[in-house]
């Protein structure tokens, strides 16, 4: 029986090739969404799952109150050792430090390598808290001596070919020399951990004193701090008891800490503390997922129902010769099953093609490959039958419906073929889904352009950050190099700086104290340490007073007009003259000059007081504005002098405005899948307006008689449709809009700066929607009216 | 007694006004019997006919199939009813178009739980008898409407019913083809199937052993 009804079934689908391919590219395009959605949702959920005691493991992170609160990934240096010691809670403490940004010579393999982001200082438990191996299994990984660390394969290879590694040494930052002690597996793709050189924590301390130290002074986002708890512990109560150690540690301080715990299974997956991906992004793609499918079963159903009006003689036929309703509705199903099935496998080759664009959007490496496991397998049955059940019941039920006699007769009324209402809400709801898609692609379009393009308060365009690589060479020297570069006719100016002025990494934020008052403020102050032409190579605007002139020690300085008012005064040019210390008074100038407001972290940041000086220590980079016309002169240049200083650094530089551009990738990962999400939809949407329109054509041909239809009734059938769908259309646009318009000023409120939801965002949409269905019809009945009607109907 | 039909009213109303497509009907049919139902077009024959076939309902009276009383049935048991006993032969032959000869044959039985090889030896038996086995894997667009209606014949004979209802199974052939047919209906009356025939020709009603004639509806001596 089920053999001979997939045979039937097969041929039924070939009878009716066009309406067949209409169902199975729409269901194909929502199958393969919804796998894309699979893989990239189970792939972020997959992130450090494979720990031995992932469930025991915490990362302690900090929220900081001060003028807001702010959440900080890490905890203060001194807080692993003293957890360890004031409580019995942790069987294990590690500290892990990330660093980049350093040079690795190995000089008899002649080998000079940039480490950009992959080296961490760990301590030895680390490798006891995680599952991160040995390549013999042992998880017994030397690393307690000072000068010792263990790498990766790849990295060993890397650095050593095929040379055994360890034993063999490499110098890090031109400063100490290291030795392999072991040889790491790979890491896994999915997780938060990985990286491929792991150095003793006791070499730490001379790259940096602070982060080694036991001190309770601040937090460095480069630090964390993980523990492994001994099994049922009480967060809460941990977390209670840990309350008191601002009180005893840092008791003066106005940055007052709030420890928390947070599982390693949130890591990954909350923002706040700097996740990979937040938990309510996941949900939109599912739902999105989720939603382009709902349409393409929302096309099957509509076709179908279309469909069975041609179907009837055969269900009618089939009636009389015995075939009970239930029969007939599984005959229904199976041929559901059989298009969703072909839909699938088209649906997976779908996702052959698009996941490299995919993984490239993400810089992800997803693969097809990692379907093949139970999970996987069991949520793509099961999607197959959940789609065969939605897609196919309704039409299936219509169809066993049918009276025999009348269905011989030629008498079905459009009721017996599904309720023409029913038929429109389905449109309606395809309409609706397409609409806020629409809206939302747009919306965050604009979000983006208006970040990328709206004033920063600073010039981005033509300058190039260069690295100062080192401490070891003398200020002067640094200054000396500057002067030699700004002789290039190609350069227009050049100034030192600690970072560019929204740069979100290198963030120094401190105390301040104003006018020699005792109590620091309640706010704390971003520093940019520059010296004298930094304000003029970023062209930030003066305001009031002049430039600080250079001198040996430090005493002339600059802040911003957000000071001004945070210290309660009007009149800018009341700030000159005054007193500013900071960093608990161990920086103390008086304020020459004022700045107008620049964006001092990323563009979604609100704007914090900043302070402008020359702090000759922190300097790390050259930022040169150059003439863009002689550009790749200027850099060779520029890179021929740098040499002559650091000969044992790879010059490295970027231009400003990517690095810009860069604080937006996020956004620009979620635009280019809302794009493409909202074109599918598009596309199913015009599928199914294609299948209803041959739908109408066809019945008003069978209604009204064979052969004139075509000609001179097309302009009238036209007519009404049109108007029919513009009011479907309007319908969902009017569901639509207040939706979109929900979700849409949600995901804008994270953004401090945003744009606005302006109304011909939806005109847009709705417009957009009413003219491509237009276009469709127009097609599709142009078609029509040029096919041999006897042939047209027949075929149909 | 195969059926009896007793005091049968079927209508529609069509505004206030109540049309009558049955009215009175008292039929009774022996096992047996090759009846032939006559009258002008419009008369109420193929109603009548989807009335004792059970395709369709009726609003008064009583009907009776073998012991059942049709009226007091259910649809479920009304339709295991006429599948078991009853094989329908239209004018339009409504062979399947999408399936071959074999298949339509087939058909039937696909909803009667006979197993994979009892259909095919039931199958292959009808193609034998109707002269049709080179035929069977061709699709009905493919065959004369003669050839057709011997397939529709044959498919209405395949599950053996007691009964076969044919609504003017000659409409659309040739006097020939048409001959042909009504002589199959008399060899199988004379094997026992008892056959109720519409039709327009007294040729083809002199092949029956009685004559029912309707008007507006109505039984008519
Ligand atoms: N469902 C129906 N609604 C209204 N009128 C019907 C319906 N079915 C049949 N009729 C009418 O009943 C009459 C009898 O039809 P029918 O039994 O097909 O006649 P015959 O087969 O004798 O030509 C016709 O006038 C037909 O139009
Ligand atoms: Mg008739």
């Amino acid at each position: 029986m089920f053999k001979n009804q997939l045979k039937i079934a097969l041929r039924s689908l070939l009878k009716r090739k066009v309406f067949s391919l209409i169902n199975i590219v729409g269901l194909a395009i929502g199958f393969g969404c919804a796998i894309i959605v699979f893989l990239f949702v189970s792939h972020h959920l997959s992130y450090d799952k494979f720990h031995l005691n992932g469930d025991r493991i915490y990362r302690f992170v900090t929220e900081e109150q001060l003028d807001g609160i702010h959440y900080s990934a890490s905890v203060p240096p001194g807080f692993a050792n003293a957890f360890k010691e004031d409580y019995a809670y942790a069987e294990k403490m590690a500290k892990v430090v990330y660093w980049g940004d350093e040079v690795l010579t190995i000089e008899d393999r002649n080998l000079k390598i940039n480490m950009d982001e992959e080296v961490r200082f760990v301590e030895a438990d680390f490798f006891n808290i995680f599952n991160f191996p040995l390549i013999n299994g042992s998880h017994e990984v030397p690393l307690n001596e000072p000068n010792t660390a263990v790498i990766t394969e790849d990295m060993a290879e890397r650095l050593f070919g095929q040379e055994e590694p360890v034993g063999k040494a490499f110098l890090f930052g031109n400063k100490e020399l290291i030795t392999v002690t072991g040889v790491l597996k790979e890491f896994p793709v999915t997780s938060d951990f990985k990286s491929s050189i792991f150095i003793s924590f006791p070499t730490l301390k001379s790259f940096s004193r602070f982060m080694s130290s036991e001190s309770w002074g601040g937090i460095s986002t480069n630090l964390m701090c993980f523990g492994l708890l001994h099994p049922n512990q009480d967060i809460e109560a941990i977390e209670k008891s840990i309350v008191a150690y601002p009180e005893k540690f840092r008791p003066n301080s106005k940055n007052k800490h709030v420890y928390k715990l947070q599982p390693l299974s949130e890591m990954h997956l909350n923002t706040t503390y700097g996740g990979g991906i937040n938990r309510s992004t996941l949900w939109i793609f599912s739902l999105i997922g989720v939603f382009i499918l709902g349409m393409a079963c929302i096309n099957f159903v509509n076709i179908s129902t279309g469909q069975s009006l041609y179907r009837s003689k055969e269900v009618g036929m089939r009636k009389v010769v015995g075939g009970v309703k239930t029969q007939l509705f599984w005959q229904f199903m199976i041929e559901t099953l059989l298009t969703g099935f072909l839909a699938l496998l088209a649906g997976i080759g779908l996702c052959f093609l698009v996941l490299p664009w995919f993984n490239s959007v993400f810089e992800l490496t997803l693969s097809m490959g990692s379907l093949l496991n139970i999970v996987a397998i069991g949520f793509i049955l099961a999607l197959l039958g959940l789609v065969t059940f939605f897609a196919g019941s309704y039409p299936g039920v219509l169809m066993a419906r049918v009276a025999p006699i009348s269905a011989l007769k030629n008498q079905l009324s459009a009721n017996d073929i599904g309720g023409s209402n029913t038929r429109k809400v389905l449109v309606i709801a395809q309409f609706t889904i397409a609409i806020i898609l629409i809206v939302g692609t747009v919306v965050v379009n604009k979000q983006l352009s208006y970040a990328m393009t709206s004033d920063l308060g600073y010039d981005r365009s033509a300058v190039v950050m260069v690295e100062i690589p080192t401490n070891d060479v003398l200020p002067v020297q640094v200054e000396g190099l500057k002067e030699r570069l700004s002789k290039f006719s190609g350069v227009e100016k050049i100034s030192r700086c600690l970072a560019s002025p929204g740069a979100a990494y290198l963030e120094w934020s401190t105390s301040v104290q104003y006018n020699n008052k005792a109590e620091a403020e309640e706010f704390s102050i971003m520093v940019k340490a520059g010296d004298k032409d930094y304000v003029d190579t970023f062209g930030i605007p003066l305001v009031a007073g002049r430039h600080f002139v250079e001198k040996d020690t430090l005493d002339e300085v600059m802040v911003n007009e957000t000071f001004a008012r945070k210290v309660g005064i009007t009149n800018v040019n009341d700030l000159l003259g005054k007193q500013i210390a900071i960093n608990s008074g161990r920086v103390k100038a008086s304020i020459v000059g004022v700045v107008s407001d620049f964006h001092d972290q990323s563009f979604e940041g609100s704007i914090n007081p900043v302070f402008i000086g020359p702090l000759v220590d922190v300097y790390n980079e050259f930022a040169i504005k150059i003439n863009m016309a002689q550009a790749s002169q200027t850099l060779s240049d520029i890179e021929a002098e740098w040499t002559k200083l650091f000969p044992e650094f790879v010059f490295n530089y970027d231009f400003l405005d990517e690095r810009v551009a860069e604080q937006y990738q996020k956004e620009q990962q979620f635009l280019s899948l809302t794009k493409a999400f909202s074109l599918l939809a598009i596309l199913i949407g015009c599928l199914g307006v294609y299948g209803l329109i041959s739908f109408f054509i066809g019945q008003k041909t069978k209604e009204i008689g064979i052969r004139k239809v075509l000609g001179s009734n097309l302009g009238q059938i036209l007519k009404l449709l049109t108007k029919d769908f513009v009011v479907m259309i309007l319908l969902a646009g009017a569901i639509a809009s207040p939706i979109a318009w929900l979700v849409m000023n949600r995901w804008l409120e994270s953004y401090q700066y945003r744009t606005q939801i302006s109304w011909w965002v939806f005109v847009l949409a709705i417009g957009g929607v009413i003219l491509i269905t237009m276009t469709t019809m127009a097609y599709k009945t142009i078609k029509a009216a040029n096919a041999d009607p006897v042939k047209s109907l027949r075929a149909e | 007694m195969l059926l009896e039909l007793k005091n049968i009213f079927k209508w529609v109303n069509s505004g206030s006004q109540r049309i009558f497509l049955l009215k009175d009907i008292n039929l009774s049919v022996e096992e047996g019997e090759f009846i032939s139902v006559m009258g002008p077009s419009g008369s109420g024959k193929s109603t009548l006919l989807n009335v004792i076939g059970m395709l369709d309902q009726f609003d008064e009276g009583e009907y009776y199939f073998f012991d059942e009383s049709v009226h007091k049935l259910k649809e479920r048991h009304r339709s295991n009813l006429y599948k078991e006993y009853i094989g329908f032969v239209f004018q339009a032959y409504h062979l399947l178009d999408d399936l071959t000869v074999y298949e339509n044959l087939e058909m039937p039985l696909l909803y009667k739980k006979y197993k994979g090889a009892e259909r095919k030896a039931m199958v292959a038996d009808m193609l034998d008898r109707f002269n049709i086995v080179g035929k069977k894997d061709l699709f009905p667009a493919q065959l004369s409407g003669g050839q057709q209606q011997l397939v529709g014949v044959a498919r209405a004979l395949i599950s053996k019913p007691k009964l076969i209802l044919a609504d003017e199974p000659t409409g659309n052939l040739n006097s020939k083809q048409g001959e042909e047919i009504m002589d199959l209906f008399k060899q199988l009356n004379e094997e026992g199937v008892t056959i109720i025939q519409v039709t327009h020709s007294e040729k083809n009603a002199a092949y029956g052993s009685r004559i029912i004639n309707l008007l507006d509806g109505r039984m008519v001596k």
